[in-house]
């Protein structure tokens, strides 16, 4: 999967970026009407843009410190978090997407013969797996542009017999909800 | 035919009815829960409880049954005994009614559980303890009532016990409830050693009774009931799912510390001090409790807030030595509360486990019928004249401005009184009306009976309990019947009051203003900084001074100063002392050498 690769230190435009969305979800939990939103969302955005070609690093760096504490000062005591976000209402609320799917491997065979019909099952889906999973290497590598991907969207199976490329990975991905 | 006898066989009837889902499995494989089972028992234990109910409004009739004894030792015996009065006669249908509603709404919302039969099972073994503490007389089975209610609660605040949240706010109730159980059991043993009964017939006494039972008692009371001091559990258990909020914390469990109260009243007749400490506990709670639910914005963290304060209102009902009122706000309150939580539920799950009323508004037109018995009982919370809290919040009002009482107490209830309008129409504007704040394509749909009946049901008692009961129960004291105008509208004027405070803070947020804090925001919004301030800084002394007095007290000082390295520090101080004699210089010996031969000679030619 092409990743996005983090590094170790957040550049200066992460780190303004960064500050304009969390200034901008806080003045959301502070202005509930979306009109009055709307309003002051585009004052922080002309406070943001007033400053946006500075090429001075120094003071770069003193404008976003500046910032930063006036977002400390006027944060809100109890911002709004979506629901499935950390610190939310639904967070952690099932336990399904904590155990990844190679611990079935690892099952006692009386636990495996409690489910008969999808350890049969299995083997023949890893085999598939094992099989299709240099046709889908190759796939992509094909499709790859030169210069790295364009997008994250993964490519759908070309050929006739072909699977889908890291079809697996999202077969088996962790659900949000139990069954 | 012979009433009392009746009465008893139906109220045995009711609980039996209850348990039979819980022992049927047990007895054969093929006998499988489902939750439509327990929820048609419920309904068939509601029916056969309004039997008692109509023969005790018919003709006065109360019973007292007597089951097998425990011969614990030999003058004191336990018996198990139960007592058909007023108040289980009249709880039980009332209970039983909102729980059959809760679980029909339950069948809904927790249709994508996995576990969902066992939550009803929960549910239900929760109602079978909370009836067996209403219907007990003898302090030893209330007891077992309070502590299942207890471990109940614990088990359904923390059903998704993948969240760290559920399982701290379950540990919580817990430990919260277990300070207030201290309390009830220094009554009970006060009550074995000077009455040699824990039979609450038994417990009158026309002798002032001394203060510290009747403490532990208001002890018992404000941890089960989260007054003042003892409150954080229950905006914190609202981690458990709505119907268990419904059920739990805001019709029954959290009436069990008032209604223990209320049967132990004889006791505090005579006792002015626990009456007025129950009265300013219950003026403080309340108002605190409505400062806090001003500017939260969790919908369900309001509602429990606003149950928080109801609760003091009835520790102040009992503070004035009135405890079929209490009783009157307990029933009338539990009707309006369970609507409150089950429309809450609805909003919650059309939006998709959105709880936040920032996000939630224009719903009016999206959920009609939720959002009108959202407003009905809204109505009924803020005492609307002839809505069912009318009937008790208003005699409740009156009562204490009639009293010669403590005048702060009557200024903080009314305070809180005008605060519950405050927040509640905050909570009305920002969840129906005004522009919509949801996300697009939010597909919702409340037209199934699993969710219209119980919600419509609850509006019709929430409009029609509080005249019912009145109307068939009359009171045991006489209430002031005259007063002047002005006290008898206090109460309605303070809601208008703060309705119209209400409504010009709402347009106030539509200008183009940007909010600022304030210290009263801050308070409000940190909960009163309590939490944070009781749960660290108690636990971080206690543990603390623990540790110190462990490792300093006794490791450090006992066995070591007093002890080896004591005497290695005083050996070391003096050789080092003597170690600057120690200069290489041999005039300095020679000196030590004459000085020590003066000293021989002069000591033996002294003698």
């Amino acid at each position: 999967v092409p990743l996005s690769a983090m590094a170790a230190y957040l550049t200066h435009q992460q780190k303004v970026l960064r500050l304009y969305k969390k200034s901008l979800r806080h003045l959301e939990s502070w202005c509930i009407q979306r009109d009055k939103y709307r309003y002051f969302a585009c004052l922080l955005r002309d406070r943001f843009d007033k400053n946006k070609d500075v090429k001075d690093m120094v003071k770069a760096t003193a404008l976003l410190k500046a910032g930063e504490e006036e977002f400390w000062a006027s944060q809100h005591p109890q911002p709004y978090i979506f629901p499935d976000s950390p610190g939310g209402t639904s967070y952690e609320r099932y336990e399904c997407y904590k155990h990844p799917e190679w611990c079935l491997d690892f099952w006692h065979p009386s636990e495996k013969a409690m489910y008969p019909d999808y350890f049969a099952k299995r083997e023949q889906w890893k085999k598939l797996q094992r099989e299709s999973w240099e046709r889908e290497i190759k796939q992509l590598q094909d499709e790859t542009p030169a210069d790295g991907p364009r997008t994250e969207a993964l490519p759908p199976a070309r050929k006739e017999g072909h699977l889908p490329p890291m079809w697996w990975h999202h077969v088996t991905r962790p659900r949000e909800q139990p069954m | 035919m012979d009433q009392s006898l009746v009465l008893s066989t139906f109220m045995l009837l009711t609980l039996a009815t209850l348990s039979t889902p819980i022992i049927f499995p047990l007895l054969s494989d093929s006998l499988k829960n489902t939750p439509a089972i327990i929820t048609s028992t419920v309904k068939t234990s509601f029916l056969i409880s309004l039997v008692p109910m109509t023969i005790f409004i018919h003709s006065g009739t109360e019973s007292l049954v007597f089951f097998w004894e425990w011969k614990y030792i030999m003058n004191f015996k336990i018996p198990i005994s139960l007592k058909m009065d007023f108040y289980s006669l009249t709880f039980f249908p009332i209970a039983l009614f909102v729980s059959w509603s809760i679980l029909q709404f339950a069948t809904w919302y927790m249709a994508s559980d996995p576990y969902i039969t066992k939550f009803f099972t929960y549910l239900l073994l929760f109602l079978i303890a909370m009836l067996i503490l209403i219907i007990s007389n003898n302090l030893f089975l209330l007891f077992v009532g309070w502590e299942g209610v207890g471990i109940m609660s614990f088990l359904l605040i923390s059903w998704w016990h993948g969240r760290a949240e559920a399982n701290t706010a379950a540990l919580q109730a817990v430990l919260y409830n277990r300070v207030g159980d201290v309390g009830l059991i220094l009554c009970m043993a006060w009550l074995a050693s000077t009455m040699n009964t824990w039979e609450i017939q038994q417990a009158t006494s026309t002798a002032p009774t001394p203060t510290l039972p009747l403490l532990g008692l208001i002890l018992a009371a404000a941890g089960k009931s989260a007054q003042f001091g003892l409150h954080p559990w229950l905006p914190a258990a609202m981690e458990g799912p709505t119907p268990v909020s419904a059920l739990l914390h805001s019709s029954t469990m959290v009436v069990a510390g008032i209604f223990l109260l209320i049967r132990m009243h004889p006791l505090f007749n005579n006792n002015p001090t626990a009456l007025t400490l129950c009265l300013c506990l219950g003026a403080i709670s309340t108002l605190f409790a409505a400062t806090c639910a001003l500017t939260q914005n969790d919908i369900k963290k309001i509602i429990a807030f606003s149950t928080s304060s109801q609760l003091g209102l009835m520790m102040v009902t009992i503070g004035l030595n009135l405890p079929q009122l209490a009783f009157l706000h307990i029933s009338t309150h539990a009707f309006f509360k369970a609507m409150l939580f089950l429309c809450s539920g609805s909003i919650i799950h059309s939006l998709n486990g959105e709880q936040d009323i920032r996000k939630m508004g224009g719903l009016q037109k999206m959920l009609p019928t939720t959002t009108s018995c959202l407003t009905i009982g809204s109505l009924a919370l803020m005492g609307t004249p002839f809505l069912a809290g009318f009937y008790s919040k208003d005699q409740i009002i009156e009562s204490l401005s009639t009293s010669y009482l403590n005048t702060w107490a009557l200024l903080l209830t009314l305070l809180a009184t005008s605060f519950t309008a405050v927040y509640t129409m905050r909570m009305i504007l920002l969840v129906q009306t005004g522009f919509v704040r949801i996300p697009p394509l939010t597909p919702m749909n409340e037209n199934n009976p699993a969710i219209l009946s119980p919600i419509t049901r609850l509006a019709l008692g929430s409009i029609t309990a509080g005249f019912l009961i009145t109307s068939y129960i009359l009171p045991s004291k006489t209430p002031t019947m005259t007063m002047p105008p002005y006290i008898k509208m206090t109460a309605i004027v303070v809601t208008l009051l703060g309705i119209a405070l209400a409504l010009e803070l709402s347009k106030l947020t539509q200008t183009l203003i940007r909010p600022k804090r304030n210290p009263f925001s801050d308070f409000s919004m940190s909960l009163g900084y309590f939490n944070p301030l009781a749960h660290r800084f108690a636990t971080a002394n206690l543990l603390g001074g623990g540790q110190k007095i462990a490792s300093h007290l006794v490791d450090f000082s006992w066995y070591k100063l007093m002890g080896p390295e004591g005497l290695a520090s005083l050996q070391l101080m003096m050789a080092k002392a003597a170690t600057t004699l120690h200069t290489g210089l041999i005039k300095a010996y020679l000196g030590s050498f004459a000085l020590s031969i003066l000293l021989i000679l002069l000591s033996t030619y002294q003698t």
